[in-house]
């Protein structure tokens, strides 16, 4: 590389961005290797507490890849054909934030080894199998669904037309792949939640509505990371263009479905006040006073819900990008809140073995350096991998059309 | 346009049919009366093993604990079978010995996605450690706290061993759930030399026959003769958490004086 270039490459913003995603990517590698080699034993997880971090990841990420289902469904079932640009980039979302829960739960799982055990030892009794199948048939509809993106792609046409026209030719089953998509996608966002509702062991989760809220909050999240990643990518990088139009549509969306969610989470939780059923009461102490409150309160509840459901609703607000964007970043942080205290406070409070003496053990958890530089390698993954598709795979692309064909969009403008 | 719709339609109708064809017989097959199922709840031929704890006689010494650590090779980090509480509700020198219950409906059995976890023809419930992947699901989903998580490497000689008996199981590898099996070994092989579980001790759990104070009774509840329908039927008992339905085959004795004062 000539000097030139290379300064050139050191002044630009994507290198350094880059760069720092690559050595977190590598650091979480390393944290991996280290958590194959050792074992579970370096993690803070222990047999009272033994889902953490990592399936607070395996939880958002699978959720905030919801919106992939519900734009496909919009555009190839409702027939909301001008939505199709934002289903493109939901869709590339869903594939990182499919492959991101994968990865997690490789390294949670004591046998990486026997990850494809549950494709071959069925136990249709178990929700957690049903994620696993769902997951696993969702992915390759994603992976379809993806396919004709890198077909569209300018370097790739160009250098080879016939393979680009084949890929692209996957796109005219897009409708199909969206009926498996929505059927999938229902099927394993709710189970995620029934995953918890079925365990009568832990009465704040043994209840049918945590089903449905996880497939309701997951499709008010998924959208809206959607629009919020293609509002930054528009802001950040000259290879993506939106249309301002689509986007408050869809966060306008988002805000009734934020209505739907708060109805059905105020009466799940107002129901739960009254059964004062041992252990449930303790848990819902937890989340209402203890120390998941600001959690509950603030994150979920306030800025997860209230503020961003205002802001989205009045279109006098909405308009206003920024705000938009605070809300929609708003919405996706108040549903990795609700996803880490519903995984946490069942686990929180631990039953006393004695029959007439429910005397709650309170257990606490923080998650190792292992975990956390393990999680932020993934994180770190799916944002790169979102700004290489921005960057070279237009998939925040709002008006194709006027586009001209044939422009090599790898070449640097001066060589 | 319309033809197309019209494909679109017929497609996902096809498409629905065709997975019902294919997938609904073993869906149904499965969930009717399932594999994972308990084994029916009649007095039946096939032995229902149980075990019973006697609070009066346990003095808290933890050798069923140790002897369980010997025999099944389980590291030092980790135990089948532990002393929950040391002070029950019946107050100072009470003691809750807890294993896993091996429930006749069992919460891990359904949670389990590989079937690693399963009953065993005479509802003993079971593990396949060479199947379990490790996601700890069933550790979720046990009332009791009585699996454990094999978190490390167990390498080098087991310190219990030979002081508290030798292993008669393979190892566990690292990575997998364990839990009691109510030494399911020893049961299989009793039961192939002719011999009695819970009267012969070499076809009875451990714990069972290596408790000084004899506290602990092992039997076949379908028959009206064995230790633990004779314990039973002496005195009162009760299961742990009997409200979640489980049906835990392990039964707890309280001590004497409160049993009577909370049974009379």
């Amino acid at each position: 590389m000539n000097p030139k270039r290379l300064h050139q490459a050191l002044t630009q913003p994507f290198t350094w961005w880059a760069s720092g995603l690559l050595l977190l990517m590598g650091i979480g590698a390393v944290g991996g290797v280290l958590v194959f080699t050792r074992g579970l034993v370096i993690t803070n997880l222990s047999d009272t507490v033994p889902w953490g971090l990592w399936i607070g990841i395996d939880l958002s990420s699978i959720a905030l890849s919801a919106g992939a289902f519900t734009l496909s469904a919009a555009v190839y079932l409702l027939g909301l054909k001008r939505f199709e640009p934002v289903a493109r980039t939901a869709v590339f979302i869903g594939l990182i934030g499919y492959s991101m829960a994968l990865m997690t739960l490789l390294l949670d799982i004591g046998r990486p080894d026997r990850f494809w055990h549950a494709l071959v030892f069925w136990n249709v009794h178990s929700p957690l199998w049903e994620v696993t199948m769902c997951v696993a048939l969702y992915f390759s509809v994603l992976l379809l669904e993806t396919v004709p993106i890198f077909g569209r792609a300018a370097w790739l046409r160009d250098r080879w037309p016939r393979l680009g026209g084949f890929l692209r030719g996957i796109h005219r089953v897009a409708p199909i792949l969206a009926v498996a998509g929505l059927l999938l996608s229902m099927m394993h966002q709710s189970s995620l939640g029934a995953t918890y509702g079925i365990l009568k062991a832990r009465p704040i989760w043994y209840q049918p509505g945590l089903a449905g809220l996880f497939l309701v909050s997951a499709v008010v999240a998924g959208p809206a990371l959607a629009v919020l990643a293609s509002m930054i990518a528009a802001r950040v990088s000259s290879r993506a263009r939106v249309d301002d139009h689509l986007l408050d549509a869809v966060a306008r969306f988002v805000g009734w479905a934020l209505v739907v969610y708060l109805y059905l989470r105020f009466w799940d939780l107002l129901s739960m006040t009254y059964s004062y059923e041992p252990g449930r009461t303790e848990a819902l102490q937890l989340l209402m006073r203890g120390r998941l409150s600001v959690n509950f309160w603030v994150g979920e509840l306030l800025l997860g819900i209230l503020v961003p459901m205002i802001i989205l609703l009045s279109g006098r607000l909405r308009r206003q990008p920024s705000l938009r964007m605070v809300a929609l970043a708003l919405v996706v942080g108040g549903l990795i809140a609700h996803r880490w205290d519903t995984n946490m406070v069942g686990q929180m409070v631990v039953f006393s073995q004695q029959p007439e003496l429910s005397l709650p053990l309170f257990v606490t958890y923080a998650p190792s350096l292992v975990e956390i530089v393990t999680g932020l390698g993934v994180v770190a993954y799916g944002l790169f991998a979102f700004s290489l598709g921005v960057r070279y795979l237009n998939i925040v692309e709002h008006g194709e059309a006027s586009v001209p064909a044939g422009i090599p969009r790898l070449t640097p403008a001066t060589d | 346009m319309s033809a197309e719709k019209i494909d679109r339609r017929h497609f996902i109708k096809l498409f629905v049919a065709g997975t019902t064809l294919v997938v609904g017989p073993k869906i149904v097959r499965e969930v009717g009366p399932a594999a994972s199922d308990p084994p029916a709840e009649t007095s039946g031929p096939s032995p229902r093993w149980a075990m019973v704890i006697d609070q009066a006689r346990c003095v808290g010494c933890s050798e069923c604990v140790l002897a369980c650590k010997a025999a099944n090779d389980i590291p030092p980090s980790m135990a089948w079978s532990r002393l929950a509480d040391r002070n029950g509700p019946y107050g100072e020198g009470s003691f809750l010995p807890v294993q896993c219950m091996q429930c006749a409906h069992a919460p891990c059995v359904g949670a389990c996605p590989v079937k690693a976890t399963y009953y065993r023809a005479d509802g003993i419930v079971m593990m396949d450690y060479d199947r379990c992947i490790g996601c700890r699901y069933c550790e979720m989903a046990c009332p009791y706290g009585a699996r454990v998580f094999n978190w490390e490497a167990f390498e080098g000689p087991n310190p219990l061993v030979p002081a508290w008996g030798t292993p008669e199981v393979a190892r566990r590898p690292r990575g997998v759930v364990e839990k009691c099996d109510f030494c399911a070994h020893r049961i299989t092989r009793g039961l192939a030399l002719g011999l009695t579980p819970g009267v012969d001790r070499e076809a009875t759990p451990n714990c069972v026959i290596n408790c000084p104070q004899g506290a602990r009774a092992f039997g076949d509840l379908n028959d009206p003769e064995s230790p633990v329908r004779r314990a039973l039927a002496e005195h009162p008992s009760f299961r742990l958490r009997e409200e979640l339905g489980t049906e835990p085959r392990i039964y707890y004795l309280p001590p004497r004086d409160a049993a009577e004062e909370t049974c009379s």
